[in-house]
């Protein structure tokens, strides 16, 4: 990554709704102020930072906490000293809600670790999904999903058809987003 | 730049109109910091009429307004600037910082043409326009080299006086080049210039020693790279700067409009003071500052908001 990358560490816990933009002295560190998050296998962290003028449409960025989506991002012109502000609108990939932020184009944004993962699906068991890991480990921690995909999942699971699910990872958080049905073998 | 949003439609007559009057105060009411935002609009244009307009707004006094002028028309890159940028480089009396503007700006078109033009002035009797020239010079001789660099993508939009060094990458040995008073000063520029991409409090303080350099020229380069950094830890620096009331006044100025970009809470004191200062070019950039402050603390995009007024 660009050395860039390194300037203005901005740390942003908890933002207003303003979206103001904040300078604060103790927004910048030459660190790296990733969160490591103990517990997962990989010991990867769950956000890493870019500079701002570097996220894309459709790519993801950490928002008030959350992971989202970002579907839409807006420069503003540059003035004397040829940096922007940058307008994001993004979605949170687990709630569906939408967050904006406004960010000077030199500062450096969180961008959220992102797994998808395909598991078997065993069992549901009281709104928990029984998948199985490719090392034919249990995985049971991931809820069953509310709504349409819940209920389409549970009726397929139901007439006997071998599920693959889905799941997505970020920022400590779960949840399956879609599935299909495993390959026929032989 | 990769990420300017270039989808501005083309105003109407009525908005050029309504931007030349903003920027060349027609109704004497109108505050210095919405001129310049008026000029900022006008660059993102950059088109023919936009540099017609610019260039008829060097008749105002204001040494502060018309280096910015000359900034503007050749960040604009615009090669129809080129006639009034030569008459402003060619005035005598006109104010050194504004000259310099002009001929970084000619630098900034980078025509082969403007060698010519550009050595006229290698004997002038401002060093600072000396040694803009000298740069200028070495800036358009390095656009047209047959073999040319890659560049690192930069985060900043601004056309440089001299690209960043690209066979040093350690902080230590490029402050060692920038500090060296032996070594040609675009050679010193391309190592401040790659400090700036680093962007680390490391890097800014290797630029914070060159603070000392005996050219003012160099000098007010560090604070406007300091306004595009917007990193807290140069603030200390150019609070002193600009409290250095034997500085020259193109650094103090620069000193005060960075402070007004990195926009911490602590600066705002320290414009406002200096916002009564004897020197009319630091009052004037104090006011803009303070414009600039207001901005960056906002929750509006905009800082050039000519269009959607």
């Amino acid at each position: 990554m660009n050395n860039v990358a390194n300037c203005l560490q901005h740390l942003k816990p908890q933002r207003d709704d303003q979206m103001t933009h904040n300078t604060m002295a103790d927004n910048h560190d030459d660190e790296q102020h990733n969160v490591q998050f103990e517990g997962t296998s990989s010991g990867a962290s769950l956000t890493f930072p870019i500079q701002c003028s570097a996220l894309r449409k459709n790519g993801h960025v950490v928002i008030k906490g959350r992971p989202c989506k970002i579907v839409d991002m807006s420069t503003s012109k540059t003035g004397k000293h040829g940096h922007a502000k940058v307008h994001l609108v993004a979605i949170d990939i687990f709630t569906g809600k939408k967050l904006e932020d406004l960010s000077p184009s030199t500062h450096n944004m969180d961008v959220p670790n992102i797994k998808r993962e395909e598991f078997t699906l065993l069992n549901i068991d009281d709104d928990f999904l029984n998948l199985m890991t490719a090392d034919g480990g249990n995985k049971d921690d991931v809820k069953l999903p509310d709504g349409e995909l819940g209920e389409k999942i549970t009726a397929d699971f139901d007439d006997g058809k071998e599920l693959l699910i889905t799941i997505i990872a970020a920022m400590g958080e779960e949840a399956a987003i879609s599935y299909k049905e495993a390959p026929k073998s032989g | 730049m990769a990420f300017e949003d270039v989808t501005v439609a083309k105003p109407t007559p009525e908005t050029y109109k309504a931007l030349e009057a903003d920027l060349c105060n027609h109704s004497g009411k109108v505050p210095l910091h919405e001129r310049f935002r008026a000029l900022f609009t006008l660059k993102a244009l950059a088109d023919n009429e936009a540099v017609d307009i610019v260039g008829r707004a060097f008749a105002d006094e204001s040494a502060l307004l018309k280096h910015e002028l000359a900034y503007v028309l050749g960040q604009m890159k615009n090669p129809h600037a080129h006639a009034v940028l030569k008459q402003v480089l060619a005035t005598k009396e006109e104010d050194p910082m504004v000259r310099h503007e002009a001929a970084e700006a000619l630098g900034a078109i980078g025509h082969l043409d403007s060698i010519v033009i550009l050595e006229e002035y290698l004997k002038d009797d401002s060093e600072v326009v000396v040694q803009t020239c000298e740069l200028a010079i070495e800036k358009i001789k390095y656009d047209h080299r047959k073999e040319k660099e890659a560049l690192p993508e930069s985060a900043y939009s601004s056309i440089d006086p001299a690209p960043p060094t690209t066979d040093e990458e350690a902080t230590e040995q490029l402050r060692a080049i920038y500090l060296n008073q032996k070594l040609p000063l675009f050679e010193r520029y391309r190592a401040m210039f790659a400090l700036r991409n680093q962007c680390t409090t490391e890097s800014v303080l290797a630029l914070a020693d060159g603070f000392d350099d005996p050219s003012a020229l160099f000098r007010h380069e560090i604070a406007y790279v300091f306004g595009q950094m917007q990193h807290p830890a140069a603030v200390p620096s150019l609070v002193k700067v600009l409290g250095k009331l034997d500085e020259a006044n193109m650094v103090r100025h620069e000193a005060a409009e960075a402070l007004g970009s990195i926009a911490t809470p602590e600066v705002y004191p320290v414009l406002e003071h200096f916002k009564n200062d004897h020197e009319r070019v630091v009052r004037e950039s104090c006011v803009v500052a303070l414009d600039m402050f207001a901005y960056e603390n906002s929750g509006e995009l905009q800082y050039a908001d000519g269009l959607s007024k």
